[in-house]
């Protein structure tokens, strides 16, 4: 894939990532089975920025997060605060607008090609 | 397990210390986890090269940004850059000028002290654009390292939401009547000049003569005492060619005022500098006998040939000037 290509990719994938992640914290995670959760899903994930969103999303208040240390080895479990639950809905909603309308865009540029 | 060691001590002595412990344990549980039971190096390799590079993973972590003027306060930054060095320059340089002139020694040949002079004025200049430069970068720096506000939008000069409103408050300047910053800077450089020529002139105007060392001043052209006779006229003169530039500077472009304002002064700056040619004794005995040497004529036809000339560069000099801003401030859009 060209340089060009891959950022605007990038780009694009940047702004999902959040959604993403938000959308799988509704149950408590630690970093890496929320790496394994999504990449279950299809969605590959840049370790190096996953970890800085979490403590990002933790400052912003739409999460929470608790050491455990019951198991093996210590664990933070980062859960989606009552805000966060708030927030992640209203993403959702955003999205799947935004997606059928894109959606619905580009499906007419794909008629026109074949007309 | 060395290697971990390492990468999360590389991570973390780039975040803020009170967050290090926190993130150092949380990293070393997540590269546990990502390992296999039974790991060796190869898999401590694979896993770190997943994390990526710690400056990167770093900076992920901190809040700080990674340049050093963002968007919002680039503009207001480049702006006031521009603004500033012309200044900071042109006060420099007039200051260096009037120390030049002020510690000016006769023993000093005047192309050795211009070049001096030069030299000084640019080494004077370059250190004065670092100073500004690296201040006002500092000072940005810091701004935007100290606003929270997330805001990305450029900084409007009302430090609200940009709006048309906005637009109200601008003048519409067109090109043909604007002044601009090199005519300010170059009708100021050219007061300095006079002047200097106006207060030394028994030292910097008459014979010059090649020496043995470069040129020797020999004959002054003028009596120094009778010309300072008129020095507060004349400083009332500077005073108002000073006040007309830093007007051109504030309003940018020729108006109705400004065109009667320079009119004027153009008028009263050349009625008293043919006022003082007209001085008989304007001129050194030495000076006109010399020069009348020197072409064969006598003295009357020397000092009609010399100050006429002076006196009509004076006027046509005036005219063109009044004609050239009455002209422009006429100019509708």
């Amino acid at each position: 894939m060209s340089t060009l290509l891959n950022s605007l990719t990038t780009e694009l994938r940047r702004g999902t990532l959040t959604l993403a992640v938000l959308s799988q914290l509704r149950t408590p995670q630690y970093g890496y089975s929320l790496v394994q959760l999504l990449e279950d899903s299809g969605i590959n994930i840049d370790q190096s920025t996953l970890y800085p969103l979490l403590r990002r999303l933790e400052k912003q208040e739409l999460v929470t997060s608790s050491w455990d240390h019951t198991e093996s080895r210590p664990r933070k479990y980062y859960v989606l605060s009552e805000l966060g639950m708030e927030t992640f809905l209203q993403l959702r909603e955003e999205w799947i607008k935004n997606s059928k309308q894109l959606y619905g865009l580009l499906k007419g540029d794909e008629e026109d090609e074949f007309n | 397990m060395n290697l971990i060691e390492i990468y999360i001590q590389e991570v973390t002595r780039r975040l803020p210390e009170k967050s290090r412990t926190d993130i150092a344990l949380e990293l070393q549980s997540t590269i546990e986890d990502m390992l296999p039971d039974d790991y060796n190096e190869e898999d401590i390799k694979d896993v770190l090269g997943k994390l990526g590079n710690p400056a990167a993973l770093a900076a992920g972590y901190r809040d700080q940004p990674m340049h050093l003027i963002g968007p919002r306060y680039f503009d207001v930054y480049v702006s006031l850059l521009k603004m500033i060095l012309p200044i900071a320059a042109a006060i420099s340089l007039i200051s260096i000028a009037a120390e030049f002139f002020l510690d000016f020694n006769h023993d000093e040949t005047l192309l050795n002290a211009m070049l001096d002079f030069i030299g000084y004025g640019i080494w004077k200049l370059i250190e004065v654009s670092v100073q500004v430069f690296f201040w006002l970068t500092v000072v940005f720096a810091v701004i935007e390292r100290v606003d929270k506000d997330k805001e990305q939008h450029p900084l409007s000069p009302s430090l609200k939401p940009w709006t048309p409103d906005d637009l109200k408050s601008i003048t519409y300047i067109p090109k043909k009547k604007a002044i601009s910053k090199c005519e300010i800077f170059g009708s100021l450089m050219w007061t300095a000049i006079w002047a200097t020529l106006y207060f030394y002139a028994d030292q910097l105007m008459g014979i010059y003569r090649g020496g043995g060392e470069g040129l020797e001043f020999k004959i002054p052209a003028v009596n120094q005492d009778i010309l300072l006779g008129y020095w507060p006229v004349v400083v009332v003169i500077i005073a108002l060619e000073v006040g007309l530039a830093l007007y051109k500077l504030i309003i940018g472009q020729w108006t109705k005022r400004m065109a009667i304002f320079n009119t004027v002064l153009e008028l009263f700056a050349t009625i008293v500098f043919i006022f003082i040619l007209m001085n008989p004794n304007l001129l050194q005995q030495e000076f006109i006998a010399y020069m009348t040497d020197l072409f064969s004529i006598s003295a009357a036809q020397f000092k009609n040939w010399l100050l006429g000339g002076i006196m009509i560069t004076f006027i046509i000099y005036a005219v063109i000037s009044i004609f050239d801003g009455i002209r422009k401030s006429r100019i509708t859009s």
